[in-house]
């Protein structure tokens, strides 16, 4: 770790801008073109800052009473989902800085944000029910009341979205309003990614174990051994490599050929405390891994998912969320005391 | 208040109609300069204006950590991760469980998420009792007893409803069931906040200091006379009595002074935690070593005790003497027709059954456990028996520590942490259990045995 104690970012990482938020911060988010980051804190407070000055354009406020819980940006970066405690979502003219449209769920928790690949519909989530909405906030599709909480959704393919819950994930078609495929393990599932193709369905579980998935052949296996429950996985871009969080090692299982079940994971060792965010770079197999302790760590991997540091920084505190620039030449990344810093990447 | 500080977080249940809405709107509506989050569950009503009022579903998910089995709530899980982010906002958590929950799976959920015990600590068990229908409550329901038996405070409300002597007769009760619990009277729950925040529940020390008589030890011996010998042969000679077996520890070098007693008695306790040898009448009882007294035959029977130099021993019996009219005699010398009085007799506190099914019991010895017979012992003890067992807390003297442990659990699951150091304080260990049928002497035995 004596080398994450120096003040200057090392390695690949550039000195960009930083600025910050109110409050513990949430999460940030890229348009498409990387003009724009958004950075939201857990108060409701919503930043808009210019993508390479830092300067900020836009900003608001007590946007969702209690709390806000998730944020979703649109894939062509125009408009910005957010949903909060008070059960609201509110979409958000990036450009403007204005809600164009507002949705209540109810009295529950709004925890889950996600627009559809295509930009034309957005997912949510609210205590049992999953809802897809259209952009202009009209309700397409209710699903029917889950066994219990639905913890996270993602979307499978155009139309068809899946969501994990206590004991199950389950895939919809959206547009017919008919339950898919339903995988059953009787455990509480926390989170979830899917592979670009589809087929591998990955969720990290209370009982510190990751559990997946193939929709093909219905198989299922089990990772455990983490000492948390990892809440925070991706895919790479190809699919080939699975980033696991659940420790301060970061665990990369690799998919190619049969698969990860009997190899060793590929285990990414600077972290001194345990990870809180994980991303993969648009491109290749570059990793940038956040963690408790306010490092941020990029890892160039192999396809076994073993690699080196290639870059390495840190923030003020805990750090909460980290996020590739769509061309892969920026990184940002935000903190609990909220934080907002953004690095070049030097090539 | 320091971000590295675990944050307090009380549990308050009870049934519906005890009072837990009036008690959570004074928490909430009072001046008491503290920031409390509160959450309560989802039909909860309670300041719905305020920012840390958060309705819960109470979602309980059964799950496996290893070999062990159990429940948490997964929706507190949620709340409490995303609380987190917020900690610089409150001082205390309150989470309120509706009347018909099993408290386990809300204190088991402290225990079983490692991010949440990172950053959060349980302080207590709050069980509010409506003090006019507690006792049909009582007899008609599991959940109750199991209510009262989670409880760290027991808030007798309503109590202006009843007469005070049934209140006299409810509160034995209830200590019964659970020795633990500090009971208080209130009328319109009107008990001061710190009766239900930062109770330091898990502080035994607190607990002690308000009934000193809590923990008396109990023995598995009732009786000990101390008996002056020379060099030579004796015998035990003992009629017929209540039990066709008898278990006794002879102590070899044993004084008659208060002090002397007690050590003596916390060496036997030690030995009885041994498999017993059966001896038949006429057989030999040596020293220092558990005995099993087979005494199923008609008459008087003798055991014969070969005593090496002059000395004072010590007779530990699982019965009183009286009971089978015991005596000892000098056999080989001229004058062996009456028998030898003991210079010190004393009873011991028995260890006793309970009738109610829910029940609890404290054990206290002194001296250290062996660390790796204890975790061996609590292990199996929590795995085989754990669903009946509630609650378990108290300290433990481990050997080569230097540092007093603080062991607690809830059903299988538990937890040691070592806290301040023994210093000057007499090294000691005290446990206290509370189940349903529990075997209290197979307990009591278990724990004996990893007595160094």
């Amino acid at each position: 770790m004596s080398d994450i104690r120096q003040t200057r970012n090392t390695g690949i990482l550039r000195d960009g801008w930083t600025g910050f938020v109110e409050d513990y911060a949430l999460s940030c988010n890229w348009s498409q073109d990387g003009n724009v980051l958004m950075a939201c804190d857990v108060m409701g407070g919503i930043k808009a800052f210019h993508g390479k000055s830092g300067e900020i354009f836009w900003e608001c406020s007590d946007t969702h009473d209690s709390g806000l819980l998730a944020t979703s940006m649109h894939p062509e970066g125009i408009l910005f989902a957010t949903s909060g405690q008070d059960g609201n979502i509110m979409i958000w003219s990036v450009e403007e800085g204005t809600p164009k449209t507002q949705i209540n769920l109810g009295s529950g928790w709004t925890e889950n944000l996600t627009w559809s690949e295509d930009g034309d519909c957005f997912a949510a989530t609210c205590s049992r029910h999953a809802y897809v909405f259209d952009k202009n906030g009209k309700e397409i599709w209710r699903s029917e009341t889950h066994p219990s909480t639905v913890t996270a959704i993602a979307w499978s393919d155009k139309n068809e979205l899946a969501t994990a819950s206590y004991g199950q994930v389950a895939f919809y078609d959206i547009e017919h309003s008919q339950l898919l495929q339903k995988f059953q393990w009787k455990g509480s599932l926390v989170s979830m990614v899917l592979s670009p193709d589809g087929d591998v369905v990955a969720c990290g579980s209370q009982d510190n174990s990751v559990h997946f998935w193939r929709r093909s052949t219905a198989e299922d296996s089990m990772m455990s051994g983490y000492a948390y429950k990892p809440t925070d996985l991706d895919f790479d871009y190809s699919g080939t490599l699975l980033a696991t969080g659940g420790s301060e090692v970061v665990t990369v299982w690799s998919f190619k050929g049969s698969g990860p079940e009997g190899t060793r994971p590929g285990q990414l060792e600077l972290h001194s405390k345990p990870i809180s965010s994980l991303c993969f770079a648009p491109k290749g197999y570059r990793l940038a891994s956040g963690a408790k302790d306010g490092t941020v760590i990029i890892w160039d991997l192999n396809s076994d998912g073993e690699g080196n540091p290639v870059g390495a920084a840190m923030i003020t505190d805990k750090v909460s969320n980290v996020a590739w620039r769509p061309d892969g030449r920026a990184l940002a990344a935000v903190g609990s005391k909220g934080q907002v810093t953004t690095w070049r990447i030097r090539n | 208040m320091s971000s590295t500080s675990k944050v307090p977080v009380t549990i308050l249940t009870g049934f519906l109609g005890s009072g837990k809405t009036t008690l959570l709107n004074r928490i909430l509506t009072e001046e008491h300069g503290k920031r409390i989050a509160v959450i309560e569950n989802e039909f909860g009503e309670v300041g719905i204006d305020q920012g840390l009022v958060i309705n819960a579903d109470e979602e309980v998910f059964e799950m496996s950590n290893g070999c062990i089995c159990c429940t948490v709530r997964g929706d507190l899980i949620r709340i409490l991760g995303n609380l987190m982010k917020r900690r610089d906002k409150f001082d205390y958590v309150l989470v309120e469980t509706t009347g018909l929950a099993d408290p386990g799976p809300v204190a088991q959920t402290f225990f079983m998420d490692d991010e949440i015990r990172d950053e959060f600590t349980l302080d207590g068990i709050v069980t509010l009792v409506d003090a006019a229908h507690i006792d049909q409550q009582l007899g008609r329901s599991d959940e109750s007893s199991e209510q009262v038996a989670f409880a760290d405070v027991l808030i007798l409300n309503k109590s202006d409803l009843v007469t005070s002597d049934s209140l006299d007769k409810l509160e034995p009760r209830l200590r019964e069931m659970n020795k633990m619990a500090r009971i208080v009277r209130s009328q319109e729950a009107n008990v001061p906040v710190e009766t239900v925040l930062n109770l330091g529940a898990f502080d035994l020390d607190q607990v002690l200091d308000r009934r000193p008589t809590f923990l008396e030890p109990e023995y598995p011996f009732e009786w000990t006379g101390v008996y002056s010998v020379e060099a030579g042969t004796y015998e035990l000679v003992l009629e017929e009595g209540p039990d066709p077996n008898m278990s006794i520890v002879i102590k070899s070098d044993q004084e008659g002074d208060d002090l002397s007693l007690k050590d003596g008695a916390e060496f036997c306790v030690r030995k009885y935690a041994d498999d017993a040898e059966l001896v038949s009448p006429g057989g030999p009882i040596s020293f220092d070593s558990h005995f099993d007294l087979e005494l199923s035959a008609k008459g008087k029977k003798s055991f014969l005790i070969e005593v090496d130099g002059q000395t004072n021993i010590g007779l530990f019996t699982q019965h009183t003497a009286e009971e089978f009219d015991m005596k000892l005699y000098r056999v080989d010398s001229k004058d062996s027709s009456s028998p030898i009085d003991p210079n010190v007799e004393r009873t011991w506190v028995a260890q006793h059954e309970h009738d109610d099914e829910v029940g609890s019991f404290a054990i206290e010895r002194e001296g250290d456990v062996d660390m790796d017979l204890m975790n061996a012992w609590l292990s199996k003890l929590l795995a085989e028996k754990g669903i009946d067992i509630f609650r378990m807390k108290g300290f433990v003297s481990i050997a080569g520590e230097s540092r007093r442990f603080v062991f607690q659990g809830v059903h299988m699951l538990f937890d040691a942490q070592p806290e301040r150091e023994w210093g000057e304080m007499i090294r000691c260990n005290q446990l206290v259990f509370i189940g349903r049928n529990l075997d209290e002497h197979d307990i009591r035995r278990g724990f004996d045995a990893c007595l160094i």
